[in-house]
């Protein structure tokens, strides 16, 4: 067989028209399915079946009620925990809640673990109140951080409205 | 002055720089493009929390459950309290709740027993505005369904 050998011929020149055709393609492609949307959080709940309900074997576990009242258009009418009404300033009163929690979860001397928060709400109040007692009593910011001292949260039963 | 002349008439764009920009562009819309959140439905307005936090690493086994309202463009509420779902369109919570639950749980159930429907966890993405009774028949009904973990969305950030 005979090899052909051309010394003038050392640069070998790549087809490069091809490849820039599909980098296009795919840049065109992430740029349309990009959707800016902002960070989703969540927080997490654990409730097995049976805990909800009032009949529910006592444990050991230790609870903090909060009670969110709501008026007649499902806006934050008062918070209270126990005989104490704690206000409906947005956020002034979910602060004095936090505060509240703080030294409650605090005070008991145990473990967080044993800490439960119980949320009592209206049935028609809005959501967004619900989230911020949520975030009043599982933790605060401090400076860039967040810090948490309680994760279990519980729902009461639902207050469905009389004749609903 | 003297003027030089190449004897090429073709000139030859040097591609490099273009394709390296290129690539990094494609890069970045690559880390940028985030494909989890698909099952979100952009009508929800989800409240805003501070203490959100993203969550590190998705969870494998997850149901989202959508729920909002249908708004006209200035953001006025023209609908019910109704459940967006991408396969059975916009349903009453309820309905909703009985029905594709269970459906939802049965087919937790067929692929990993009912190990796989204890591990599975209820997103909830719930409008700002919606009624937390509602919410919380949800969860019930949810829970009568053989589902145990509940995450609740929000915003992550300042209002």
């Amino acid at each position: 067989m005979k090899i052909r050998y051309r010394p003038d011929e050392a640069k070998v020149e790549i087809q490069m028209s091809s490849m820039i055709d599909i980098v296009f393609q795919l840049l065109i492609f992430f740029m349309l399915t990009l959707k800016i949307v902002a960070e989703e959080g969540d927080f997490d709940i654990n409730m097995p079946i049976g805990q909800a309900a009032s009949s529910a074997p006592p444990e050991l576990k230790v609870e903090y009620k909060v009670r969110l009242l709501a008026d007649a258009d499902g806006n934050l009418r008062d918070i209270r925990v126990g005989d104490k009404s704690l206000g409906a300033q947005v956020p002034h009163s979910f602060n004095l809640l936090n505060n509240d929690v703080r030294g409650w979860a605090s005070s008991g001397g145990t473990y967080s673990d044993d800490l439960e928060v119980e949320i009592d709400a209206d049935y028609n109040l809005h959501y967004q109140y619900v989230i911020k007692a949520i975030s009043a009593c599982t933790g605060f910011v401090q400076g860039d951080r967040k810090i948490k001292f309680l994760e279990k949260i519980k729902f009461a039963p639902p207050r469905r409205p009389a004749g609903g | 002055m003297k003027i030089k002349r190449s004897g090429s008439a073709l000139a030859e764009a040097d591609m490099t720089p273009m394709i390296d920009l290129v690539f990094q562009l494609v890069a970045f819309f690559m880390i940028v493009t985030n494909f989890d959140q698909q099952q979100a439905d952009e009508r929800v307005k989800l409240p805003v929390d501070q203490l959100a936090q993203p969550r590190q690493e998705a969870r494998k086994y997850e149901i989202t459950v959508n729920m909002g309202f249908i708004r006209d463009a200035e953001g006025r509420i023209l609908s019910q309290p109704l459940v967006m779902n991408p396969e059975t369109g916009e349903v009453d919570v309820l309905t909703y709740g009985k029905t594709q639950l269970p459906r939802e749980a049965a087919i937790a159930r067929a692929q990993g027993g009912d190990e796989q429907v204890s591990k599975t966890t209820i997103a909830i993405r719930a409008d700002a505005e919606f009624p937390t009774g509602l919410v919380q028949e949800l969860i019930k009904l949810a829970q009568e369904a053989g589902f145990s973990k509940f995450s609740l969305k929000a915003m992550a950030g300042e209002e």
